[in-house]
């Protein structure tokens, strides 16, 4: 897992980011790694899968 | 054209995650609880069902997040329309009640939507001018729906509230704006709204959990985010997203005197780090502020972990007017060549595509040395075209360039004039 973006962004001008777990330093990372990787595992099972234009050319 | 298939493993069953997007580092998997887009590297995109193609080309490319732009961008922001009637001085569209000249329809915005659903983009953020007082604004939420895009909405709360209410399940997260309680609102909007926008807030919450508040942060607020983020706290809001004041519309003309001093930015986040836990409120900060946040020296892992950048435009997001105009983000000027927002498909592979947006890697002293230039990307461009009259330039309010100017290691600039977009 490279990274994650927790969260919707409703602002119209600019890309807004949570900072919650910045607050937490580094031990925030041994938390969400590991969560978000089993969360991803959990729901594997089916998906929809898309492949856009520029990555097909890429 | 996109392929879209839906894969199933032997046990079937419903969808249990959102869409799984390739790129070249290896895929974005879009997860519905809790809310998150995540990046992952070729080898457990393949697990989750993404298969090698031309765009899995390069070995290299293999997790490497930010070597290359995506291949669509992870959400785009609307300006639905330019119309409103507030006035406010800082106002980065320059809106009026009259609107801007060939603003899009519903028709246009919704075969726009289509073309970003076919690239795969995740999220909408629909802004203005105030849509809120669009009579169509449901259609193109429900037409955002239906094409698995997920539409969030900023408003002054000052008009449109009545139409906005029974419509507010369509959004994802609406935040309203409020730069200030009581007075300050005024001083820094140079119109007395608050108590209009504190009512929208209460009764939006009455209706949504997913609301929370926009905050643009100035010289005259800055001393009051500790009681804006108590605010934020007693109406029980989601988040709170704080933003930089930025020099476009007419904002432009404001800038000098409301945006933050240096002091504020490198003040800026120990406050909100205290402020956030004092009243234990979630807050977001947007890009622009990625400076004043690395000036900090924060975990550059952690930085990338949570895909904390500086200006994604032209990359992770893009921005269109309320003509349809492309741009890199909501304050750039329209690309060259003036491609539509239907245009996207063509426009973003082509060559010198959104132009210093991209070229972020060729840069000056001192973000060519600086250690989180690949997050930070240069700061907010809408800053150095106003100050610099050049986006490629170093944000000059980052406090990292102001040492290296007052170093006196920095060749003195060309003053220009300041650019108004």
């Amino acid at each position: 897992m490279l990274a994650t973006r927790f969260g919707l962004n409703p602002n119209s001008s600019s890309l807004g980011v949570d900072v919650t777990f910045l607050f937490f330093g580094a031990a925030a990372l041994s938390l969400i790694t590991p969560v978000m990787a089993a969360l991803l595992r959990l729901r594997r099972p089916t998906a929809t899968y898309v492949e856009p234009t520029a990555a097909k050319d890429g | 054209m996109w392929s879209r298939r839906r894969r199933k493993t032997a046990e079937g069953g419903p969808r249990r995650f959102g869409r799984l997007r390739v790129e070249r580092f290896g895929a974005i998997a879009e997860l519905e609880r809790p809310r998150a887009l995540v990046f992952v590297d070729r080898a457990l995109a393949r697990r989750l069902g993404a298969e090698p193609g031309a765009a899995w080309r390069d070995p290299a490319g293999d997790g490497d997040v930010g070597g290359a732009p995506l291949s669509a961008p992870l959400e785009a922001h609307l300006q639905l329309t330019n119309r409103c009637d507030v006035g406010c001085q800082g106002c980065y569209t320059g809106a009026t009640p009259a609107g801007a000249p060939r603003e899009w329809g519903a028709a246009e915005w919704m075969r726009a939507i289509d073309r970003l659903a076919d690239q795969g983009v995740f999220h909408l953020a629909l802004g203005g001018g105030e849509s809120a007082t669009l009579p169509w604004l449901g259609q193109i939420a429900e037409h955002a729906r239906r094409r698995g895009l997920t539409p969030n909405l900023t408003t002054s709360g000052l008009y449109g509230l009545a139409e906005l209410i029974p419509i507010a399940h369509l959004f994802g997260q609406i935040n309203v704006s409020i730069d200030g309680l009581g007075p300050t609102y005024a001083a820094v909007r140079g119109v007395d709204g608050f108590a209009a926008a504190d009512r929208a807030v209460r009764r939006l919450r009455q209706v949504k959990r997913e609301i929370g508040i926009n905050v643009v942060v100035t010289r005259a607020n800055f001393g009051e985010l500790d009681e804006i983020l108590a605010y934020a706290s007693r109406r029980r809001l989601n988040e709170v997203e704080l933003l930089r004041f930025k020099p476009a519309g007419r904002g432009a003309s404001a800038f000098a005197h409301l945006t933050c001093s240096d002091a504020q930015h490198r003040a800026f986040w120990p406050l909100i780090r205290r402020a956030a836990r004092r009243h234990r409120v979630r807050v977001r900060v947007d890009c622009s502020y990625t400076p004043m946040l690395v000036h900090h020296r924060l975990d550059r892992r952690l930085l990338e972990q949570l895909a904390v950048y500086g200006c994604t435009a032209g990359d992770f997001l893009v921005g269109a007017k309320a003509t349809g105009a492309l741009c890199g983000c909501s304050f750039a000027p329209a690309a060259e060549g003036r491609p539509g927002l239907d245009d996207i498909a063509q426009y973003w592979t082509q060559p010198g595509a959104f132009g210093p947006f991209r070229n972020w890697r060729a840069a000056d002293e001192p973000c060519r040395s600086c250690e989180y230039h690949a997050l930070c990307r240069g700061g907010c461009k809408a800053v150095s075209l106003h100050l610099l009259g050049d986006a490629s330039k170093p944000d000059p309010e980052c406090p990292r360039v102001v040492d290296f100017r007052r170093s006196g290691s920095a060749r003195p600039e060309r003053v220009r004039l300041p650019v108004v977009m």
